[in-house]
């Protein structure tokens, strides 16, 4: 299992605290996520959470690699702000494609009076 | 003096040969006479005068002096008070003018900054703190004091935002230590949220990836909860984790930069690359040295 299997009684620190994830394998969960997220865009997968199943059938491999490399809390965290970041830049271009049509509008009516 | 004496009676016959015949035939004058009686003109100067035979009862150095100032006087006349020269001196000064007034908003504008936590009723950023430092030494915000230092809340099991900060604080730290060149002034801070994960040991690993010179700190359940209240941080920890059991602790991502009297000085955010940020840094600390303010800095 990656890094979670180890990390669970390997990682101790000798004065009892927990040894986080050093460079090299958050580079590897970061991979994993990379790999797996551009299979979900392939097959048109925003949620990975909500449609766990078909993101499973569809990107087996891929979602085995990223829940190996990454720890639990992370591989939630990931995929959650997959969604949120979808949600945020849909809402920046809609706010901007208004904006765009107000000053359009601003400007006709500019003219006409 | 002695030189010149010297090279005096070579100097003279060929300058006198045709004019002064006393002066010229006089080789056993005593050499004190010769200089008071020829007053010391520029050698070309005496030459001329001479060549041209004019009257000796005006000096040449007069006559060229009047002509300049003829010159002048003609030229004044011309082209009336203005000349390329004092346009020049009008433009030159008038841009360092601009220059000084931009220069001087700019660093008011900074110190208004800076000035907005120091007074009466305003929310205040920082303030009194115990935590322990990776040695285990108590640490407290009297160790921030004399330097200016960049506080930053974090955990070690943050995904992806706490390991991209902490490159940029590293870059960071580079640049300003690099021009202020006396890395004592600028003391980086990492405090941990998560405490109870985040002992000495796992900081020092893990700080050690990112930049030798940050100061990572840690507490109690307690004291980190209060440190973040004393800076405003979000924080969200879970007190009672099973052991094993793995989360995330939400935090405020960003960095506090506080003067040496430990006031609060400026946010540095998500948005800020290593570049800008370090600029700012920079002209906080050059203002507060050009306030002549104590920057004792090497307490550590």
């Amino acid at each position: 299992m990656g890094w979670f299997s180890w990390s669970s009684d390997s990682s101790k620190a000798s004065d009892g605290g927990r040894i986080a994830p050093d460079r090299s394998s958050r580079e590897r969960c970061w991979e994993g996520r990379d790999r797996f997220f551009a299979c979900l865009d392939r097959n048109n997968i925003l949620d990975a959470v909500k449609d766990d199943k078909e993101a499973r059938r569809k990107c087996g491999k891929e979602i085995e690699g990223f829940e190996g490399a990454c720890a639990k809390a992370w591989v939630k965290y990931f995929k959650e702000k997959r969604v949120m970041e979808y949600n945020r830049d849909k809402t920046i271009e809609r706010i901007k494609k208004e904006d765009a049509e107000r000053v359009a509008d601003l400007k006709s009516q500019g003219r006409a009076t | 003096m002695a030189s010149s004496l010297k090279s005096l009676p070579r100097l003279l016959p060929r300058a006198t040969r045709t004019a002064t015949p006393t002066i010229a035939s006089s080789r056993t004058v005593p050499l004190s006479s010769i200089l008071h009686s020829t007053p010391r003109i520029p050698q070309v100067q005496n030459k001329n005068a001479l060549n041209s035979n004019t009257s000796r009862t005006f000096t040449s150095s007069t006559l060229r002096a009047r002509a300049k100032t003829m010159g002048q006087l003609r030229a004044r006349n011309s082209t009336g008070p203005f000349s390329w020269k004092a346009a020049l001196l009008f433009v030159v000064t008038g841009a360092g003018m601009i220059v000084y007034f931009q220069v001087e908003k700019e660093r008011l504008a900074r110190k208004r900054v800076a000035e907005m936590s120091k007074g009466v009723g305003r929310p205040k950023v920082g303030g009194p703190f115990v935590l322990r430092d990776l040695e285990g030494r108590e640490f407290t915000a009297e160790d921030l004091k004399g330097k200016y230092s960049f506080v930053y809340f974090g955990f070690t099991h943050c995904p992806d935002i706490c390991p991209d900060e902490l490159d940029k604080m590293a870059e960071i730290i580079d640049k300003v230590n690099e021009a202020t060149g006396d890395p004592s002034l600028f003391l980086p801070v990492f405090i941990t949220c998560d405490p109870v994960r985040d002992t000495p040991e796992v900081l020092r690993e893990y700080l050690k990836e990112f930049h030798p010179k940050i100061v990572g700190l840690t507490g109690t359940y307690e004291q980190v909860k209060h440190v973040c209240k004393m800076y405003r941080v979000y924080f969200s920890t879970p007190r009672d984790v099973k052991p094993g059991e793995d989360y995330l602790v939400d935090h405020s991502i960003y960095f506090y930069l506080m003067d040496p009297e430990n006031d609060f000085v400026e946010c540095i955010g998500r948005q800020d690359t290593p570049e800008s940020a370090s600029k700012v840094i920079l002209e906080h600390i050059n203002d507060w040295k050009r306030e002549g303010r104590p920057l004792t800095g090497g307490q550590q």
